[in-house]
């Protein structure tokens, strides 16, 4: 009489089990496993990339009108969240994190929800120097017209500098008057004419997000 | 004496009745990986039951579709008393990237108590473990509160 199997099934009486013992041993997730989501507030500039991308519909903002400024509270329902990591992705000031936090358990329907606020200051109206600059900026294709000519020499040396306000500039030399960043902004505050060549932004409105500075194909956008 | 040891034993068997309204499946998949031999969930006294009359805790997943929601409703009446209804996945609670849909009649809490959410899309299976051992604590309050 053979018993191939004796040998094999007296071993695995005495071996452990192949099963992961969850509760009594914690076990972590992969390193990038996408969990509960972290928002860091003071990253953040409400330029709305991720509610725009968010397929779930998770995030929501209220604003409330205080003294200092606009105090926006943005929350993140996981409740509603695919976990995609779309939000993390756009963001450009990584104000949003994936964790690998999986224990997202909840009784209440709050206990799902992560939030954080902010108080965005009005941008800083300058009395003299935005005056000037305004009309700086439909002058530089001017100038560059006038002369006719010497064109060639003329495009270097109105190279724009980037500002100190983290707001975008616009290389005259280099547009194509795509319209590509006027509709990238999450803000909506470029407006491009095609027709008109022209290119105009509204100070109050753009968050410096960098949105159309990374969008334009031809590099035309300084940040 | 025997009463006691039926109580506490109870406690340590909750079965599961498992719905799925309308899934597309990734949850119900996670769910069976926690029944069987790698997660093991029976080791912690869960059980698949077949039918309703014999659950204790009902899982549900999915966005709660127009055709499932009489089915859902009347399979979570046929569960007795005290029961624990745990919803996993985002789906059930909001209807997630379904949401507004024609055919969603979601979320579920609209309609019952709703007493676990497992959050994730879908949910790690420890953190399926995590919501039902929540869920059999819940039941064996609703138990003593009924005596």
């Amino acid at each position: 009489m053979d018993f191939p199997f004796v040998k094999e099934a007296i071993s695995q009486l005495f071996s452990k089990p192949s099963c992961a013992m969850y509760p009594a041993v914690e076990s972590i997730a992969a390193p990038r496993y996408r969990g509960r989501i972290a928002f860091d507030p003071t990253k953040c500039i409400n330029c709305l990339m991720c509610e725009r991308v968010c397929c779930g519909g998770a995030i929501t903002h209220t604003v409330e009108k205080t003294e200092e400024g606009d105090k926006i509270t943005r929350s993140f329902n996981l409740g509603c969240c695919t976990f995609c990591a779309h939000c993390m992705d756009f963001c450009n000031h990584g104000a949003i994190q994936l964790t690998q936090d999986y224990h997202m358990i909840a009784t209440k329907e709050e206990d799902l929800i992560v939030s954080g606020t902010f108080i965005k200051k009005p941008p800083v109206k300058k009395a003299v120097p935005p005056k000037p600059a305004a009309p700086a900026a439909p002058a530089a294709p001017v100038g560059a017209d006038a002369p006719g000519g010497p064109k060639e020499t003329a495009a270097p040396a109105e190279a724009p500098k980037p500002r100190d306000d983290g707001k975008p500039v616009q290389d005259p030399a280099k547009c194509v008057y795509c319209t590509i960043c006027a509709r990238k902004c999450p803000a909506g505050a470029l407006t491009v004419d095609r027709a008109a060549k022209t290119w105009t932004l509204d100070e109050d409105v753009c968050v410096g997000c960098g949105t159309c500075a990374a969008a334009c194909p031809k590099n035309a956008i300084i940040m | 004496m025997f009463k006691k040891l039926i109580e506490e034993s109870t406690g340590k068997s909750p079965w599961l009745f498992h719905i799925n309204a309308g899934s597309c499946n990734g949850c119900d998949i996670e769910l069976v990986s926690v029944l069987t031999p790698r997660y093991d969930a029976e080791r912690l006294g869960f059980k698949l039951a077949g039918s309703p009359r014999h659950a204790d805790i009902v899982v549900v997943t999915g966005p709660i579709t127009a055709q499932s929601l009489p089915r859902v409703l009347r399979s979570i009446e046929q569960v007795p008393e005290p029961r624990c209804i745990v919803t996993m996945g985002s789906c059930p609670q909001s209807g997630n990237v379904f949401r507004g849909s024609y055919s969603i009649c979601g979320p579920l809490s609209k309609y019952v108590h709703v007493d676990v959410d497992v959050a994730g899309c879908t949910p790690k299976p420890e953190a399926v473990i995590d919501g039902l051992a929540l869920a059999t604590q819940i039941l064996q309050e609703k138990r003593r509160a009924m005596k």
